[in-house]
């Protein structure tokens, strides 16, 4: 599967974590969230980079910076 | 025999904590539509038969992990002071989410009650928890709560005692894969060694926290005889690996759980997404966010006015009628002109700062104000400050106290000082009272707008400020964006009224303490030494006012501006009741507002350069004490006084240079 960092994802797109390149602290603190390698999420808006996303029916919204850290295997589904 | 409980609430941000904490408690805490509202546990009592529980609400958590400052005031507080019962209060609408942190509660070996609350919203979007299946597999008991309306709070309570009699212990919570199994018996063993540590804290716990790199842990052992063995057992993994497998298993655990206990937790785009993309859409967040704000403005002052006109004659009524007939005189003055000036002038304003504070509620409440901070967080990464830092801000303009102590859910301590020295900017609820003053008797026509101007004024200078601190003396970057949005709430008016309450109810008790307090001394020093004309050059507050005057002479302020600007340092509010005693509004029953109008050394230009002055220099004593307080650090505390004198003097001088230049006049 090919991976791409987060931020690249256009909104209305699912896709699957499949690393995340944080430092310690902020790892713990995505996985606590459901931000998880193998876990799934879905792009609800993207604007130049920043995006918000649906994770377990919670929503968060990342900076840029952030979603570049997350790197995500499309699954091809786009959710209505 | 009376029996003491004593019970945790934890849980995620923003599941509705304090909520179910005032119900029980009967206290009114405040309650937010934002992550991070509770920052500092706090208690209460209730009782039920022999039963005399405390109940402790603690910060919100995503984990147990401590990574910023509120995480840690959860975590400590369960591992160190062991509460007979932890209540893990879930959102039922966002079940999955929060079994994350059921994993780590279970982990530290504490008896649990889960609390499913927003179990009303949870079912009418079609979720159902089937408790029967909470219990058989997770072993622990779920009673479905709606905090908001005190539902299920009784068998909750019911259900923590039975809890904390049987006191059960969920061991073993989470098997993990076979290799870290080994790992965390080989842990436990050395730690068990130490019988000292493991009477403190669980030994699988604090061997899954070590294995997982965890610092805090680490610090746990350091003193540990058992330190040497167990750090030898680390040294022989590579922790991060450790952490994401134990992580992973974690998930796997909840997912296969999940469809057992809730066959309808699904996932689908729904209508807060579809409001999301048109907020948060790039060219319509910025201006959607301005319109709203100068929209709650421009209402406050509409829906004020006549509150606040009956307000101000029935003061100007009771001034002449203390002023005219009271024996002995300085009896009349002191009531007249003492009390109810001072007061008087400050009373007048309550009705703009309650309904400002019911707005700003109401865009809370519905959710909103979590979107603003996503909104602002390019523009704010741009100058050098983190999105976070965007709430503490709009908080300030409620109260700076409160704001500054919101700051701790910022976990860069550079980004975090920063964020503490500039939010004495934002413009409070203190300094509305002067500008509702000025800016209704010199710009009546244009007062909602010149508010306005205020408010982006501080903004600006707080931005300014926060850009050139990154650019001298805290050098970096700001940490990347990352936060809960709440759902969406149709905000209802009991809950936005009980905020706007325990927001502006503060106001009137300053009233009632150190603004009259302030009133009376400024009172004090105008009508002594006796004989002299009350208010006038000859009096104490005069004499003050003359040394000052050089200093605040080419700003065009007088004398009695400057007594007003020293006193304002008690509290903002008490520049307006020190104008209102100094200018004697109480003697022929006129207001303030036709006597600032009637003093020649005072005209729009003027009043703006001091609407400014207020709104930037010293935080008030309330505000320097929790600067004190939350920096740790006298230095900080010191800088920021002498920057916000220094900021506003320089500001006030050039409103007054420009505007004489643009308008020919004062």
């Amino acid at each position: 599967m090919e991976t791409i960092p987060l931020s690249f994802l256009e909104p209305g797109t699912e896709a699957t974590v499949a690393g995340i390149r944080a430092a310690d602290g902020m790892l713990k603190r995505l996985v606590a969230m459901g931000i998880h390698p193998s876990g799934r999420l879905t792009v609800v808006c993207a604007d130049r980079g920043s995006l918000i996303v649906s994770v377990a029916g919670s929503r968060y919204a990342l900076s840029k910076g952030m979603a570049m850290k997350i790197l995500v295997g499309r699954t091809g589904v786009k959710v209505q | 025999m009376k029996k003491k409980i004593r019970i945790a609430l934890a849980g995620n941000p923003n599941v509705g904590k304090s909520t179910i904490f005032n119900a029980l408690t009967g206290s009114r805490q405040q309650v937010g539509n934002w992550p991070g509202v509770t920052v500092e546990k706090k208690s209460g009592y209730t009782r039920t038969g022999v039963y005399e529980i405390e109940i402790i609400d603690l910060p919100g958590t995503y984990s147990l992990t401590a990574y910023s400052a509120d995480e840690v005031v959860a975590r400590d507080y369960i591992i160190d002071e062991k509460p007979d019962v932890v209540v893990h209060v879930v959102d039922a609408t966002n079940f999955e989410r929060n079994l994350y942190l059921t994993t780590q509660l279970m982990e530290l070996e504490v008896p649990l009650v889960i609390a499913l609350n927003m179990s009303d919203m949870a079912e009418k979007n079609g979720t159902a928890i089937n408790r029967m299946m909470m219990k058989k597999f997770f072993g622990i008991p779920a009673i479905r709560t709606v905090g908001s309306r005190s539902e299920g709070l009784e068998e909750l309570l019911r259900t923590v005692i039975n809890e904390s009699e049987a006191s059960p212990h969920h061991e073993q919570a989470i098997a993990y894969d076979d290799a870290t199994e080994r790992r965390i018996a080989e842990l436990v063993a050395v730690l068990k060694t130490d019988p000292a540590l493991i009477a403190r804290y669980p030994p699988r716990w604090l061997a899954i926290r070590l294995l997982e790199g965890d610092e805090n842990a680490e610090e746990k052992i350091a003193l540990s005889p058992a330190r040497k063995a167990a750090l030898t057992v680390l040294a022989k993994i590579d922790t991060a690996e450790t952490e994401a497998a134990m992580a992973d298993r974690r998930y796997e655990v909840i997912s296969a759980l999940l469809p057992r206990v809730c066959t309808t937790c699904v996932r689908t785009m729904n209508s807060s997404d579809l409001i999301d993309r048109v907020i948060t859409n790039r060219y319509l967040g910025i201006p959607i966010f301005l319109a709203l704000m100068w929209g709650a403005f421009e209402l406050t002052f509409a829906a004020a006015a006549p509150f606040s006109a009956a307000i101000e004659a029935a003061m100007s009524y009771g001034a002449g009628l203390a002023g005219s007939g009271m024996e002995p005189a300085w009896l009349g003055s002191l009531l007249g002109d003492g009390i109810i000036g001072g007061m008087g002038a400050i009373l007048v304003f309550i009705p703009n700062i309650f309904i400002l504070l019911f707005l700003l509620s109401v865009l809370e409440d519905s959710g909103y104000l979590a979107r603003a901070a996503f909104v602002m967080d390019r523009l704010m990464y741009a100058i050098g400050l983190p999105g976070k830092s965007f709430i503490p801000m709009l908080i300030g303009f409620g109260c700076n106290v409160p704001a500054i102590m919101a700051t701790r859910t910022i976990e860069d301590p550079k980004d975090r000082l920063i964020t503490i020295l500039i939010n004495p900017f934002m413009s409070c609820g203190a300094r509305l009272p002067v500008y509702v003053l000025l800016a209704g008797a010199f710009f009546p026509a244009h007062a909602g707008t010149v508010v306005f101007l205020l408010y982006v004024l501080g903004i600006a200078v707080a931005i300014g400020s926060a850009w050139l601190f990154r650019k001298t003396i805290l050098p970096g970057k700001p940490a990347p964006f990352l936060m809960e949005m709440p759902p969406y709430r149709l905000p209802t008016l009991a809950t936005s009224v009980v905020h706007m309450w325990d927001r502006g109810s503060m106001y009137i008790r300053k009233a009632g303490g150190v603004i009259l307090f302030g009133a009376l001394i400024v009172w004090g020093l105008a009508s002594l030494p006796f004989g002299v004309e009350y208010g006038s050059a000859g009096s104490f507050a005069g004499m003050i006012g003359h040394v000052l005057e050089p200093l605040a002479a080419p700003l065009g302020f007088d004398w009695k501006i400057a007594v007003a600007l020293l006193f304002g340092f008690v509290a903002k509010e008490v520049v307006v009741g020190s104008l209102g005693v100094l200018y004697g509004t109480g003697e022929d029953g006129g207001t303030l507002s036709s006597a600032l109008l009637a003093d020649p050394h005072l005209g729009p230009v003027t009043a703006f350069a001091l609407m400014a002055f207020v709104l930037l220099y010293l935080p008030c004593l309330a505000a320097l004490a929790v600067i004190r307080k939350e920096t740790g650090s006298w230095k900080w505390t010191g800088f920021s006084v002498i920057y916000g004198l220094t900021v506003a003097y320089i500001v006030a001088f050039v409103i007054t240079r420009l505007g004489y230049y643009l308008l020919g006049g004062i």
